[in-house]
């Protein structure tokens, strides 16, 4: 589907992302070090690059530096760094989006497709503005209506409508919500889903008890659906 | 400081000001008298001759000229009549040497005048005012030197206590300034050498801090990359397994995933914290009981938030104590049944800092696990385990009680440490 380069130091990493990433598709090529990581960018010219931070040689954010001198091939940061500073940091160097370690392949790949289709351009800006029944979720400019009336979100409530939106009509895991939403394990009993999933329920006007839009499928997930579907 | 130098220069530069002023007043004072009496004896000395050699009219005649400026002369006759003014002496035996004799009126002079027909004797009688003339003046302008030389030494010494203490006082504002977390503050040295060196130690000791916080930062960023990339590495590997295995494995990734978080968390909390934690526990609190208020309606339970009005100030970070309420509710939630009372509670400690208590009516936890802070399966040992970290790096503690029924947890959070 797309020319990937993996720059990754730890082998295991980069065999596992290699294979899962083949699996997906993608032609896969990758550098062990920062300098035949530039290398590779500039000769092989990669449609993307999946960068560590943390390499041997030279720190990960100085490579998308240098990198960004000479190419704007989109680039997404792995890094086992969560803090703010650090992915503040990164985005700043030009990288245009992170996953925080450990991350699944999954997560990965839906980040490296989001960040293709924003690269390839507006042309699926439509596709992106998401209507569920009466509610309307637009990524670009994270706004939300409800029968055309605006609602207010926090940033992590938006993230959770909209990754649900985008699979409307299919029930989506808490352990897969808190794991792609939130970039945190699951434990089992975790309620950080379940409480913003009653905020939502409260901004968009509707209970537990009487489900409109978000209907929680008992010890399975929660779907967002069209009323009455 | 600056006030007590003053009052110190005050009371020596008064101690030395009288020792000098006083004796100098009295010296004025017996000069000035002398002067007068002196006026006065140069001038009996002029008539003693007149007295003693001529007939009673010349000297009658001599004495006219005399009187003048309050000061008055007369003669007793050998007689014993007055020649002029009756004198104070009156009929009383005549001195046989020359006399000085204070009044309250003035100063007398009595000299004997030896006649062949008897003592006849000089009366001078010299008023106070002339004994004192010009002392009152002098006196003033001594007074008025004294406060002159008092006010210069006051200024003089609140100049120089002022030059010793603003180096004092910014030195007490940078280590202020230290103390509540601000690692730019440095101070100027300067003022005596005792306080320059005190200023250069302390400039020294907040870049140690600093140097330490930021060799904790890398080691902590080093900690997170050293854990997780192995993980990241098992956990690739174990979503490429067939699902069966896949599903197990990953529980026990997750779990390991959330030991890890937890332990790179600690370690940064020195980090995170800086020098100075601290945040209001009841606003935290409330507001986070007021986040999981929605979720206990939906799940029908009541819950109940008891707080007081003013904030009780807590030496925690915001953030780290919202995630130990959370931690602590998310627990409640997750391990009691639908429609279990929640009560939430902020109290002050006597002494300082905040007494912050969970409280369910559900049926009870297992104490013994969550007291190693172990995490079973249901992460209910972690959550207690964030709470009870929180708490300790507060200078306080976790207590979990059993309450019938339910459970209940307190937080003991320490106060903010003040300078």
């Amino acid at each position: 589907m797309a020319r990937l380069l993996v720059v990754e130091d730890d082998e295991r990493i980069r065999t596992a992302l290699i294979r899962a990433l083949r699996d997906r598709g993608h032609a896969v090529s990758s550098a062990g070090t920062a300098l035949a990581g530039l290398r590779e960018a500039v000769e092989g010219r990669p449609e993307l690059v999946v960068l560590d931070l943390g390499l041997p040689d030279l720190d990960g954010s100085e490579l998308l530096r240098m990198l960004r001198a000479v190419s704007a091939v989109p680039v997404i940061v792995a890094t086992a760094r969560d803090d703010d500073q650090s992915v503040v940091q990164a985005l700043d160097a030009g990288a245009d989006d992170y996953v925080l370690k450990p991350f699944a392949a999954g997560q990965l790949e839906a980040r490296i497709r989001a960040v293709l289709r924003r690269a390839a351009g507006g042309a699926d800006a439509a596709a992106a503005l998401v209507t569920v029944g009466p509610l309307t979720v637009d990524p670009r400019s994270r706004r939300v209506t409800h029968d055309g009336q605006p609602v207010e979100l926090s940033p992590k409530e938006f993230d959770l409508l909209a990754y649900l939106a985008a699979r409307a009509g299919t029930v989506v895991s808490k352990r897969e919500l808190l794991s792609e939403v939130w970039q945190l394990p699951y434990g089992g009993s975790d309620k950080t889903v379940d409480v913003h999933l009653s905020w939502l329920r409260r901004k968009l006007g509707e209970s537990a008890a009487e489900p409109r839009l978000l209907h929680t499928v008992r010890g399975v997930g929660v779907r967002l659906a069209e009323p009455g579907q | 400081m600056r006030r007590q130098i003053t009052l110190l220069v005050a009371a020596t530069t008064s101690v030395v000001l009288l020792a000098f002023l006083l004796p100098a007043a009295s010296l004025v004072a017996s000069v000035a008298e002398a002067r007068a009496l002196d006026t006065a004896r140069a001038q009996m000395q002029v008539l003693i001759p007149s007295v003693g050699l001529d007939e009673r009219d010349q000297v009658t005649a001599a004495l006219g000229g005399l009187s003048g400026g309050g000061r008055s002369v007369t003669v007793r006759w050998t007689d014993g009549a007055w020649l002029g003014t009756p004198g104070a002496l009156g009929d009383a035996e005549a001195p046989v040497t020359p006399e000085v004799r204070k009044g309250a009126d003035g100063t007398r002079l009595l000299q004997p005048v030896r006649r062949a027909d008897g003592t006849a004797v000089l009366e001078m009688f010299v008023p106070e005012a002339q004994l004192r003339a010009g002392v009152t003046r002098t006196w003033l302008v001594l007074a008025g030197l004294g406060i002159a030389l008092l006010l210069l030494a006051l200024l003089v010494a609140d100049r120089l206590a002022r030059s010793l203490t603003r180096p004092v006082t910014d030195l007490a504002i940078t280590a202020h300034r230290l103390g509540s977390g601000d690692l730019t503050a440095r101070a100027t040295p300067a003022g005596p050498v005792e306080v320059r060196e005190v200023g250069t130690a302390v400039n020294r000791l907040a870049g140690r801090i600093g140097e330490l916080l930021s060799a904790e930062r890398e080691s902590a960023a080093d900690l997170a990359h050293r854990l997780r990339t192995p993980l990241t590495a098992l956990r690739l590997d174990v979503e490429s397994l067939p699902a069966a295995e896949r599903e197990r494995l990953m529980d026990d990734v997750d779990a390991l995933n959330r030991g890890i978080d937890e332990v790179i968390s600690e370690a940064r909390r020195s980090v995170r914290e800086g020098m100075g934690a601290e945040c209001d526990a009841v606003e935290v609190v409330a507001a986070r009981a007021e986040f999981w208020s929605v979720l206990a309606v939906d799940e029908g339970r009541p819950l109940r938030v008891d707080h007081p009005d003013g904030p009780i100030p807590v030496r925690v970070a915001a953030a780290d104590l919202a995630a130990a309420v959370d931690a602590l509710l998310g627990n409640v939630f997750a391990h009691t049944p639908p429609g279990t009372a929640i009560r939430v509670g902020v109290r002050p400690r006597p002494g300082g800092g905040a007494e912050v208590t969970v409280a369910d009516s559900g049926p009870g936890l297992d104490a013994a696990a969550v007291e190693r802070g172990q995490s079973g399966g249901g992460s209910t040992g972690l959550g207690l385990d964030i709470a009870r970290r929180t708490a300790e790096a507060s200078g306080g503690k976790l207590l979990l009680s059993s309450t019938d029924p339910g459970t209940r947890v307190t937080l003991h959070l320490g106060p903010v440490a003040r300078s």
